[in-house]
């Protein structure tokens, strides 16, 4: 695994960036190809859609476990899943 | 004549989210003739977790029809995925097609998984190494059969369902980036070559919901994540041309996508 700067000598690494989409993707607690890592100044932001709040739950787990040092915030959202309201006509 | 479809695509099922789109699904014969599921059924295609699929989309009052999506082959368990879903009803395309009689008349629906490559001037091509050309070559694969799938069926209406984006429209959203690993334009090329009434697709979770082929087909990405919603409904053919909705035999080989 990568070895990660001290977070106090600057914004984490691009590499972090990509090892965390990565992870997200491959690891099998979390199979998520959805999920934005945004870098902004001294923490990482996640967000993006799942299924159930497990999955949210699973994906901060992950990220904190693999990256102790970075700090991360999250913005994921659980998706509706009620009836659509309106219909599309498509003549 | 009017042909009512339901979709929704990318729901990667398993045990969490048993129970959550059903409530939803109960109304679908209220307002659909049959549901089109565009893959990702799963998170990572095991057995276990198609029959979450089963449990959630098999014995609903309208037929369900499918694709698998790339979640659906994580586990290389795609015989033992699709025999679970067909055993709880649900029928699995790829590569060939299905008719359904409806109120509305007589519903094609042709599907493949589908797969990556790109848009038109901007796409991988058949050439230099090996896993260069197998990459390609799957995309053309998949699309040739879904071309003859799609002028193959006897219908009314022609609906084209993949897990891969025919057109770049829908993929608005997404990082331009990754556009060749979202879709390809030789899906699209085969929806122009029947007279397709209506392509639906998934895959691409921050695209956009609607676009439309070089032959003027409409396409619509029905993602959960892109819709929001348990599926959206489309009501295809009030006032369709009827030289558009004639037998495919007849006017599918002579219309050309160029
Ligand atoms: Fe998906
Ligand atoms: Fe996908």
């Amino acid at each position: 695994m990568t070895h990660h700067r001290d977070i106090d000598t600057g914004p984490p690494d691009e590499y972090v960036e990509a090892e965390i989409q990565r992870l997200l993707v491959e690891d099998p607690a979390v199979a998520e190809q959805g999920i934005t890592v945004i870098r902004r100044e001294r923490a990482l932001v996640l967000y993006g859609e799942v299924e159930s709040p497990h999955r949210r739950e699973e994906i901060l787990r992950l990220v904190s476990e693999r990256f102790p040092d970075v700090p991360v915030t999250s913005d994921i959202g659980v998706i509706r899943a009620q009836a659509p309201t309106e219909i599309e006509q498509l003549p | 004549m009017v042909i009512r479809i339901a979709a929704v695509g990318d729901v990667h099922l398993d045990e969490d989210v048993v129970g959550r789109f059903r409530p939803a699904l109960e109304e679908l014969p209220e307002c659909a003739d049959v549901l089109l599921l565009a893959g990702d059924l799963t998170r990572h295609g095991t057995e276990a977790e198609a029959r979450c699929v089963a449990t959630e989309f098999g014995g609903l009052a309208v037929p369900v029809v499918t694709v698998l999506g790339n979640h659906d082959h994580q586990c290389d368990q795609v015989p033992q995925v699709v025999k679970v879903l067909e055993d709880a009803g649900i029928t699995v395309l790829e590569g060939n097609g299905v008719v359904l009689d409806c109120a509305g008349g007589r519903l094609g629906i042709a599907g493949v998984k589908g797969f990556g490559g790109g848009f038109a001037g901007r796409c991988a091509s058949d050439f230099g190494e090996p896993e260069m050309k197998a990459f390609v070559r799957t995309t053309t694969d998949s699309a040739d059969r879904l071309g003859a799938a799609l002028r193959s069926l006897d219908c009314d209406m022609l609906v084209a369902l993949t897990h891969y984006s025919p057109v770049p429209d829908t993929l608005a959203g997404e990082p331009l980036e990754i556009y060749p690993f979202l879709g390809s334009y030789q899906l699209g090329q085969a929806i122009d070559s029947a007279p397709t009434a209506l392509a639906v697709h998934g895959h691409a979770h921050a695209g956009t919901e609607r676009g439309t082929t070089p032959g003027g087909v409409r396409v619509r990405n029905v993602a959960h994540p892109v819709i929001k919603q348990a599926y959206s409904v489309f009501h295809v053919g009030d006032q369709l041309d009827t030289d558009q909705v004639s037998p495919i035999g007849q006017s599918g080989s002579q219309r050309s996508w160029s």
